[in-house]
């Protein structure tokens, strides 16, 4: 059985600032099982986003292949959700709206799409905040509403891109609890880029640690501690300490 | 900790407030706000008012001590009033107003939905801005109102050249505001789109579209300016009804207040568009630029 998603070989070139060529992604392979959580650290200009956009289908590698569930990867799809860093709910949309669009796209019916768009920020618990825009919600409510956007189409992956990395501390651990109890409950594939070992440490199966010019991967680690993770034990710490050593060799 | 505590004003010790207490100060610390709000409101109309005054008072004197002025050329406030009134009172007035408001709002409603849907598919399609790039520029640059005698020569002196002339001239900031909305739609909008399984029709209509309102807003809300801009040029010549009609009628008979009357009521009914415009942008788009702050 292949896995879920299986990254081949795959180089991306761009374009700098200054009109030169620049490897973003050079010679990455990586797979990623059905229901596993991987997170992709590393500093920036690392090629860990460029690496999350061609899983979801918003480019086509330069070299190399990108396959999902068998097939090659074509268009963005629902199969694929993502959630971004910011600003992506769409303004002009209430929470609920925001929630059913995908449904909507598929052509469900409106009570179907209301139950299952209510039932999906309930889960996010957001049940009071159904009629409310974007603009009334704090940041942290805001990134909710994006997971459940994407969950409602039931996924087989989430491709989150420092999803939670805009809102303050004491909001992010809360919604990284909630992260984990949500893939454990949907066993959806988790791919989460970061630039934030903490977050690494605490939410990841398996972490692929990543290096600049060119993007590459440079280690990847399983990491078995067992969930919930208490981040004031002492394995915690031990592995928060592994995380930065590997990054920053 | 002990230290701290004698550092305490000792009102805050014996500020163990009741519920009632705690209350009645914040009842009145709101009244405090919603009063100082309203004395500032108070205070900044006052001084509009004063504003209004003096301008009057001025233009009223001017004409009556200046040596040489002749009244009739430039009538006094209480003359133009006067001349408003009786305009009002017969219906001319509003009959002119009337004509001008009907020619504007044919050629807005129909160069801004052709300004929009031009700016759409130009922004979204690089093919085709490119292709249309170098025209619709090079006719941007021509002053909508030079080709007035054109617009007598194609369609006569009856509403349709008015009305053309208006859709012309308020098609290219429509066009320019949507095309630009259009453009610059941030991409993770589209991203999210295309990843929630929207085709290019949802991406465009459900998306692009709303995303790019408060642009394609403030186009309609320019395109109502120019669009009296050209009503009245086009109604100084060849119009037998309309406020530029009357402004040049006035001058043929020599009569300043009416001239007067009609700049007023142009003045007016812009002022009244535009602010209907900003009272729109407001309560349409609430989650424009909020949700970036």
């Amino acid at each position: 059985m292949a896995s879920l998603i299986e990254v081949e070989g795959v180089s991306q070139i761009f374009e700098t600032r200054e009109g030169k060529a620049n490897w973003a992604l050079w010679q990455v392979s990586l797979e990623i099982e059905a229901g596993e959580f991987v997170c992709l650290i590393g500093p920036s200009g690392c090629g860990k986003t460029t690496l999350l956009h061609l899983i979801a289908g918003f480019m086509k590698p330069s070299e190399g292949s990108v396959r999902f569930a068998g097939a090659p990867v074509g268009e963005p799809s629902p199969d694929r959700g993502v959630v971004f860093q910011e600003y992506a709910l769409f303004g002009w949309m209430t929470a609920r709206q925001n929630v059913e669009f995908g449904l909507r796209m598929r052509g469900m019916g409106r009570a179907e799409r209301r139950e299952k768009a209510r039932e999906a920020l309930a889960r996010v618990g957001l049940e009071r905040a159904l009629e409310r825009y974007p603009h009334e919600l704090s940041g942290g409510m805001r990134q909710r509403v994006a997971v459940a956007r994407a969950l409602v189409n039931e996924p087989r992956v989430l491709l989150m891109d420092e999803p939670f990395a805009a809102v303050d501390a004491i909001t992010r651990t809360t919604l990284q609890d909630d992260l984990v109890r949500l893939w454990q409950q949907t066993g959806v594939s988790v791919v989460f880029v970061t630039h934030n070992v903490d977050e690494a440490a605490f939410l990841a199966q398996r972490v692929v640690v990543m290096r600049p010019h060119p993007g590459s991967i440079k280690r990847s680690m399983n990491i078995d501690l067992p969930y919930p993770r208490q981040r004031s034990s002492a394995e915690f710490a031990q592995l928060y300490a592994h995380l930065g050593e590997a990054l920053g060799e | 900790m002990a230290a701290e505590k004698h550092d305490v004003p000792p009102a805050a010790v014996n500020a163990n407030l009741t519920e009632r207490e705690k209350l009645e100060i914040e009842s009145s610390f709101r009244n405090e706000i919603v009063a100082t709000r309203h004395r500032r409101l108070r205070r900044g109309l006052m001084f509009n008012l004063i504003g209004v005054l003096i301008f009057l008072a001025v233009w009223e004197v001017l004409p009556r001590i200046v040596p040489g002025v002749n009244i009739q050329m430039f009538p006094p406030p209480s003359g133009v009033i006067a001349t408003l009134y009786g305009m009002l009172a017969d219906g001319q007035l509003a009959a002119h107003a009337w004509s001008s408001l009907k020619r504007v709002a044919a050629g807005f409603v129909i160069g801004s939905s052709a300004g929009i849907l031009v700016g759409l598919f130009t922004g979204r399609l690089a093919l085709l801005q490119s292709m249309s790039d170098p025209v619709l520029h090079g006719l941007r640059s021509i002053p909508a109102i030079a080709f007035v005698p054109l617009a007598i020569v194609w369609f006569g002196l009856g509403e349709t050249p008015k009305i053309a002339l208006i859709s012309w001239g308020t098609f290219f900031p429509v066009w320019i505001s949507t095309f630009i909305g259009v453009r610059d739609v941030p991409k993770l909008y589209v991203q999210s789109a295309l990843s929630l399984g929207a085709g290019p029709l949802n991406v465009m209509f459900r998306v692009v579209l709303p995303a790019a309102m408060p642009f394609v807003f403030a186009g309609l809300r320019h395109a109502t300016a120019v669009a009296f801009v050209i009503v009245v040029a086009a109604e100084l010549v060849g119009a037998s009804s309309g406020l530029g009609y009357l402004i040049s009628f006035s001058h043929l008979v020599f009569r300043i207040d009416m001239m007067f009357v009609g700049l007023l009521a142009l003045g007016v009914l812009g002022f009244l568009a535009d602010a209907a415009f900003a009272a729109l942008l407001q309560r349409l788009f609430p989650w424009y630029r909020a949700e970036r702050s």
